[in-house]
């Protein structure tokens, strides 16, 4: 799978090579939105996911899991701007790197579960605008978050692709937010 | 950074999200209420009906008393309810309490509306503000008091009288304060005011359905989804058609069934 891109003709100082190196990755990460927004709509939800001891109900575990992995990327996505230089008399330190990749991981394996549970409990459904956008969100993300984890160890890309991939997911993500945990905590109380 | 490394935190991702759903699917909670949701589904179905038949057991004898023995033979009573029912003659006359009574209005504040319908000893009551908050409660009647719970936490504290039920209901941790009147039935073709439900299967969802009607033809409805999980997402109902009895809702018609102390239907 990684070595396919390898595999393309050389295009010696063609952009076009490049962008070429996006497609495996992009129809990866489609294929992935895709898998999850079917996997939805036809699995007959549940209705319930599994609850966690301490806390009011699954949308309050959900919820605080989604407003964790938030905080996360928004680290993510500050340190991304440390390490391209986009904070003014901020000089990258050295751990920043790791505090990148680090954040990144956590956020995504916080969302995970969200998202399974989601899928398997109340699948992908459009019975209000905000549940549509946040179903069809949810799909995005996992399929935008393939493409930026499988784009990110190629070489030769344009330099604007892994800061629109990251920022593509971090946008998601914040839609996602607002549509579930946001909405959950105004509408029924911010507590566990 | 290794090349690999973006490639394991997706494959630990693809993990553990197989993992979590392993987990959900042996989970006996999701499995008792996954098959809850087919008609035939019989671990459900048993599991419901154990409660049901010990409750209408003990139901029986206050559902007959309170309607039927003050009526014929006083005397009874405070053989059967000793505890309760001297209390009642102390507070409330006998006549004030109707054994039959529907009661429907808004509340004091927060934009919903809530419904209540006694019959013969037992209690329903439906709230509703058109959008999230959705809650069915249901209960005994004992001398004119009513002490319904429902999904959540969901409480109604209500005393009635001929002319009105006046009290408190608790849901989603909001306390909404109200003064019903008694539904009157009326004699037009329409529906009358009262309390509506329906439910339905849509898009392998099953969904219900509620409808406060108001005298004068106002309505307040919310659906809910996943109608038999502990906590159903809910959102605005569409409009019940007074005189059809029917919604149309994502493709589906939804045929509604009145809920009414006064006839018993729906009990």
């Amino acid at each position: 799978m990684t070595a396919q891109p390898d595999a393309l003709p050389p295009a010696p100082a063609d952009v076009s090579l490049g962008i070429g190196k996006l497609i495996v990755p992009s129809l990866i990460g489609g294929l992935v939105a895709l898998t999850l927004g079917v996997y939805g709509r036809l699995h007959h939800a549940t209705g319930v996911v599994v609850n966690v001891a301490g806390f009011t109900s699954a949308g309050y575990v959900k919820s605080w899991l989604a407003t964790v992995a938030t905080v996360f990327a928004i680290v993510q996505v500050s340190s991304a701007l440390v390490m391209y230089g986009k904070i003014p008399r901020v000089t990258a330190p050295s751990w920043i790197g790791r505090l990148h990749q680090w954040s990144g991981r956590i956020a995504f394996l916080l969302a995970v579960p969200v998202a399974v549970n989601c899928l398997y409990g109340l699948g992908f459904q459009t019975y209000s605008t905000r549940v549509l956008i946040h179903s069809l969100l949810g799909c995005a993300f996992f399929g935008a978050f393939a493409v930026k984890m499988l784009i990110l160890p190629k070489r030769g890309l344009p330099g604007w692709t892994l800061p629109l991939a990251g920022a593509v997911v971090f946008t998601v993500l914040i839609g996602l937010w607002f549509t579930s945990a946001f909405w959950f905590f105004s509408t029924f109380g911010l507590h566990r | 950074m290794k090349p690999t490394m973006p490639l394991v935190t997706l494959l630990a991702g693809a993990a553990l999200g197989v993992g979590v759903l392993v987990a959900s699917m042996l989970s006996p909670s999701s499995t008792a209420s996954a098959s809850g949701y087919g008609a035939t589904s019989a671990a459900s179905a048993t599991k419901a009906v154990k409660p049901a038949a010990a409750s209408s057991a003990s139901a029986t004898a206050p559902a007959t008393a309170p309607g039927t023995v003050p009526a014929t033979a006083p005397g009874t009573v405070p053989a059967t309810a000793p505890g309760t029912v001297p209390t009642a003659t102390a507070s409330v006359p006998k006549a004030d309490v109707p054994p039959k009574a529907d009661y429907v209005a808004r509340t004091d504040s927060g934009g919903a509306a809530v419904a209540i319908s006694v019959h013969a000893g037992k209690a329903v009551a439906y709230m509703c503000n058109g959008h999230a908050v959705a809650a069915w409660l249901k209960g005994t009647a004992k001398a004119g008091k009513l002490e319904l719970t429902g999904k959540n936490g969901a409480r109604l504290d209500v005393s009635y009288r001929t002319g009105k039920a006046t009290g408190s209901i608790m849901a989603d941790g909001t306390k909404y304060a109200f003064s019903a009147p008694l539904v009157h039935r009326g004699s037009s073709g329409h529906r009358p005011p009262g309390l509506y439900e329906a439910t339905a299967m849509v898009h392998g969802v099953k969904i219900k359905a509620g409808w406060v009607v108001l005298p004068g033809g106002s309505q307040v409805g919310s659906v809910e989804y996943f109608a038999d999980a502990d906590v159903a997402p809910t959102a605005q109902a569409p409009v019940l058609d007074l005189t059809t009895g029917t919604a149309r809702y994502d493709g589906v018609t939804l045929v509604a069934s009145l809920i009414s102390g006064f006839t018993g239907s729906g009990f």
